[in-house]
């Protein structure tokens, strides 16, 4: 592997209300290298979204270490660790401020991280995401599903992040919208040498997406898998087993 | 094959602001005791079309068909004393999210038990065992214990199957089932899969699958129509749909990743304004 750009080391992540205690993430481990594309699988409630929550400060961890470029990371963020990391969340009908032009959403990150040459950024960010010039003084409800993750990318990517982190992006849109996105994806990664870590509960988007990634069940880690080992169904545990029948859609009992 | 419901030339029209809107433009298919998949894409016009059926297009929609015919009874001139007959006693539906279609303040058994009040003349002990019993079959592991709870204290999946439950405990001849599975986990959506699928079979229940999912489709239904702005622009057995001819089904296929890896760039859907027409 190459330089470690994101490194996780036992992470746990719990959460506290009233006498409950709900341990969300348990000892989950895992590190990417940079330019790599890695992903987390899992089923609603196995954690895999409290992970990236938690790299980003979301989430109140309990113990472990994050590491960007082998640098512990200070809680709260500081300015300059989302100057290199930043998240595309699930939902673009949620993410998006229902009352804020996409011009707006494009340069508060601008303005909060002091960038020059807004102007020149908000339109080259538009283009970079395949939305004309013309889409900039749009309100949210004008555009498609589709066009929304879009702007979400772009709104992300406008920092110049060395790491992006992608929290089901794709799996509000249809499927037609799902490949335009994902191929989208997958060439500013390669344009701009991008890390990826990348959440779904859809093996099929992770194995076209990522090279390496866990299935998380419970909070735990249960498999690290590569792309090759995942196409040739190539499973050691019975849960990866059960995930990858269950994707190939109905079977008759 | 006895025919259960014919539909002709089913149209659904919604007023705004630019004149009419049809949504729904001249569907029309028959379903016998089979299960007949509905794919297409959001604003298709998939949903409005099992709505349709049920006369349930929300006002002020419009639907209307020349021929909307179930197991004899003309749909398009009934009462509302003959919709109050077969709505969920002979024809019922299962919406996408049990969290937004389990009433909140009642608990599952309530819900259950309303559903089959208006069946014929059973005492409340009786009624209450059937249900206990629908929810069994269902897979519930605990069905005491879900006739008790509130939907809020079920997860999704669960409610999901307390919802197929309640659709099922009348034991309808006709059921539309529109995204059933789309807010549940692949794991959960297999086993409520399989319980429609064998309701089918041992029932000879007639089942509308709505879905958007074209693979989950072909595997699970034995018909399938693809929809397209409104319209059917394909009509196939699902056993074929690799051999579709439709550019516009074909796209829907090649558009998914697979596991065992494809393409990349994947192929994106070219849309032809010629299909709309």
């Amino acid at each position: 592997m190459g330089e470690v750009m994101l490194s996780v080391e036992a992470l746990d992540v719990t959460f506290r209300r009233g006498g409950d205690t709900v341990r969300a993430v348990r000892g989950v481990g895992f590190d990417v290298a940079r330019g790599e594309s890695f992903g987390i699988v899992g089923e609603s409630g196995s954690g895999k979204s409290t992970v990236l929550r938690a790299i980003c400060g979301l989430a109140p961890t309990s113990g472990g270490t994050i590491r960007l470029k082998g640098q512990p990371l200070p809680d709260p963020r500081p300015a300059t660790f989302f100057r290199a990391v930043q998240m595309v969340f699930q939902d673009p009908y949620a993410s998006l401020h229902p009352r804020h032009t996409v011009d707006r959403v494009l340069s508060e990150p601008l303005a909060i991280h002091g960038f020059d040459r807004r102007e020149e950024r908000i339109e080259g960010a538009l283009r970079d995401v395949g939305l004309g010039p013309s889409f900039r003084f749009r309100y949210p409800h004008q555009l498609s599903g589709g066009q929304r993750q879009r702007v979400a990318v772009a709104r992300a990517l406008i920092l110049e992040p060395e790491v992006l982190l992608l929290d089901e992006p794709t799996s509000a849109l249809d499927a037609s919208i799902q490949a335009e996105v994902l191929n989208l994806l997958d060439r500013l990664r390669a344009e701009r040498g991008l890390t990826y870590v990348m959440v779904s509960h859809d093996l099929a988007v992770v194995a076209h997406m990522c090279d390496r990634l866990i299935v998380m069940q419970h909070g735990a880690a249960v498999e690290e898998l590569t792309r090759a080992a995942l196409s040739a169904h190539r499973a050691a545990t019975d849960y990866t087993k059960k995930l990858l029948s269950a994707s190939e859609g109905f079977t008759p009992a | 094959m006895t025919t259960l419901l014919t539909v002709e030339d089913l149209r659904v029209t919604f007023p705004t602001r630019q004149g009419p809107s049809e949504v729904v433009r001249g569907v029309g298919f028959t379903l016998g005791r089979e299960r007949l998949g509905i794919v297409g894409e959001s604003g298709s016009g998939k949903s409005q079309t099992g709505r349709a059926i049920l006369g349930l297009t929300p006002p002020p929609g419009k639907a209307t068909a020349k021929v909307l015919d179930f197991d004899g009874i003309d749909l398009r001139a009934a009462s509302a004393a003959t919709w109050r007959r077969l709505r969920g006693a002979r024809m019922s539906m299962v919406m996408q999210d049990p969290k937004f279609s389990l009433n909140p303040v009642m608990t599952i058994g309530k819900q259950l038990m309303e559903a089959l009040k208006f069946g014929a003349g059973e005492t409340r002990a009786q009624a209450r065992a059937r249900a206990l019993a629908m929810l069994e079959a269902v897979q519930i592991r605990d069905p005491e214990r879900v006739f008790r709870a509130y939907p809020h204290e079920l997860s999704g999946g669960m409610g999901q199957r307390a919802m197929i439950a309640m659709m099922l405990v009348t034991e309808p001849d006709l059921l539309i089932a529109d995204e059933p599975t789309s807010a549940l986990d692949v794991t959960v959506q297999v086993e409520v899969l399989r319980i429609l699928d064998r309701l089918v079979r041992e029932r000879g229940m007639g089942l509308i699958f709505i879905s958007h999912d074209l693979r989950l489709v072909s595997s699970f239904c034995d018909r399938v129509l693809v929809m397209y702005a409104g319209r059917v622009v394909e009509e196939l057995k699902a056993a074929d749909l690799g051999k579709a001819q439709h550019p516009y089904t074909r796209g829907l296929m090649n558009c998914l990743p697979k596991i065992e890896g494809g393409v990349r760039p994947l192929p994106t859907l070219e849309r032809d304004a010629a299909w709309a027409r």
